[in-house]
């Protein structure tokens, strides 16, 4: 491995590399000199629901652990934890993903949308879900109203094998499956007339 | 604060992060740690074999890959297609040119896991992912099995429903299938793997002759981009998979075919099932069957049973070798079907 061993001299500003680190101190003299110090590793800076935090996470803290744990945003549920049952999905970048199986140290600089910012808005989805009673025990149903949300966020005439294409990936063991597809339809039919209260912002800020 | 946690188990033990800018520098980092570090793209296999203490030696260090930039292009080049490693494999399954010119590529894509899965998993991870056998899985290296340096493989005297029907490989042994869905599509199509060091063929990507492997990667090479060849206007391709649930299940069988014709016969074919062997198994003897022929249920039959002519069964997967024939057959006549490449 000896002749492997990594140089010490990489610059903590823009990771280029250097033969010495004397050659190093140079460069970070000249090229960095009064810009803000490198942020160590493990200091994010994560943009939930609109709101910015700045966090310093350990590597192995996944994005449930920081979401559901040190923040305080419970919405999200942990049930499989090896991202198999959508319960801890989260909206990142407008994608539906698993807060269970991304790790938080990688998720610096990203907008996270949870189940919360999607009440706080109070999208339709939430009405057509009360309407339709889409959840039993309720435990999964966060997953699938954000896992919703993504799909009407991007398209907003989905068809209903769309919808349950977009959701086969949401575990719900009381199998309320049907209502889903039910409440998305009639979401997406209130969106598109604008007749939801608070459509106008939910579409807005989507 | 430390975070809580519902199950002692679930906690992963702490590591050492590096986000890599360059390849260059993902490449360092790996020849640094040799056998003690991992890449990471999509995380969605890796972080479920670290929460389940699976590796027998837990990485010292994880190295991310998607501050890369510009890795994630799907770009079209002269002559083939260039994916870069990065891509998810929502993206490879919407890409429009992928989408009609590599067709089973992207239905393939469109078959994995779930959507979640999809929108995070990349194209290289999973073509680079881990077997997945109950026996291997099982948390905490409760079973040491061959691919872990023990003495034997448990499935094959166990529970092998979901097993090789093609006959072990490591140490004459372990009967653990390749579960990647998007490889055979790859290999039908006769894609290129590009590596940090060299470019590889799709169908000498797999490889488990070394513990711990299911690619021909050394411990400091990382892929880079697969390029997928420009099928031309008479090639049809098409991928069919099989598995208990639609949607998030690994497949059972699958397979993809890429079917080159001249009016009504066949003059060019590559098929490939997956999961049913250690590697992604190529089956010539049915492409031999079914070229110089028209497409027609009688001919796909005989490829279908050409392709498990050689299948060697274990106690409880001969079904596998009835799912193989009839997915072979179909996957040929849905390329003799499909208006798109």
């Amino acid at each position: 491995m000896a002749d492997h061993e990594i140089k010490p001299s990489i610059c903590p500003y823009c990771k280029k590399e250097f033969d010495s680190i004397d050659a190093m101190k140079q460069h970070v003299f000249k090229a960095h000199r009064g810009s803000d110090p490198p942020s160590p590793e493990g200091d994010i800076r994560l943009n939930i629901n609109g709101n910015d935090y700045y966090l310093s996470v350990e590597p192995r803290w996944t994005l449930y652990d920081v979401i559901h744990d040190r923040l305080g945003l419970t919405g999200s549920k942990q049930f499989c934890d090896r991202g198999a049952c959508g319960s801890c999905t989260v909206i990142m970048d407008g994608k539906a993903v698993l807060s269970c199986m991304i790790l938080a140290i990688e998720c610096d600089g990203k907008a996270i949308e949870t189940v919360e910012g999607i009440a706080e808005k109070n999208h339709p989805l939430i009405e057509s879900y009360v309407k339709h009673h889409a959840m039993q025990c309720g435990y999964c149903t966060p997953g699938f109203v954000t896992t919703s949300k993504a799909l009407l966020d991007r398209n907003i005439h989905p068809t209903e094998n769309e919808i349950k294409e977009e959701l086969s990936g949401n575990l719900c063991r009381c199998g309320t499956y049907p209502q889903h597809t039910i409440a998305v339809l009639e979401t997406a039919e209130k969106l598109r007339t604008g007749k939801a209260d608070g459509a106008e912002k939910a579409q807005g800020d989507g | 604060m430390e975070p809580k946690k519902h199950k002692e188990t679930d906690d992963m033990k702490n590591f050492i992060h590096y986000n890599a800018y360059s390849i260059e520098e993902a490449v360092m980092l790996l020849a640094r740690y040799g056998k003690n570090a991992c890449v990471i793209s999509g995380g969605t296999d890796l972080l479920g074999k670290m929460k389940d203490r699976v590796l027998p030696t837990y990485p010292e260090a994880l190295i991310n890959i998607k501050t890369i930039p510009g890795l994630n292009a799907i770009e079209e080049k002269t002559g083939k297609l260039s994916i870069g490693a990065l891509a998810t494999l929502t993206q490879v399954a919407e890409h429009e040119t992928v989408r009609s010119n590599c067709a089973a590529l992207a239905q393939a894509a469109g078959r994995t896991a779930s959507p979640h899965l999809r929108n995070m998993g990349t194209i290289a991870g999973n073509i680079c992912q881990d077997i997945r056998c109950w026996y291997y899985r099982a948390p905490k290296n409760r079973f040491s099995c061959l691919r872990k340096g023990g003495g034997r493989c448990y499935a094959i005297k166990g529970d092998n429903r979901f097993h090789s029907i093609f006959g072990g490989s490591v140490k004459g042994g372990c009967v653990a299938v390749h579960p990647s869905d998007t490889a055979p599509a790859l290999i039908a199509l006769d894609a290129d793997i590009i590596t940090s060091k060299r470019t590889i063929k799709a169908e000498e990507f797999f490889n488990v002759g070394v513990l711990h492997t299911t690619t021909v990667l050394e411990d400091n090479e990382i892929v880079t981009a697969i390029e997928v060849p420009t099928q031309n206007s008479v090639t049809k391709s098409a991928f069919i998979k099989f598995a208990l649930r639609k949607s998030i299940d690994f497949p059972i069988v699958n397979c993809a075919a890429a079917i080159t014709r001249d009016g009504e016969t066949v003059t060019a074919a590559r098929i490939c099932l997956n999961a049913v062997s250690v590697v992604p198994k190529r089956v010539k003897p049915a492409e031999d069957r079914l070229v110089g022929e028209t497409i027609n249920e009688k001919h796909v039959g005989e490829a279908g049973a050409a392709a498990v002519s050689d299948a060697e069964p274990l106690e409880k997967n001969a079904y596998m070798v009835e799912l193989a024939k009839a997915i072979v057959k179909r996957t040929i006549l849905a390329c003799g079907d499909t208006e798109g490449g």
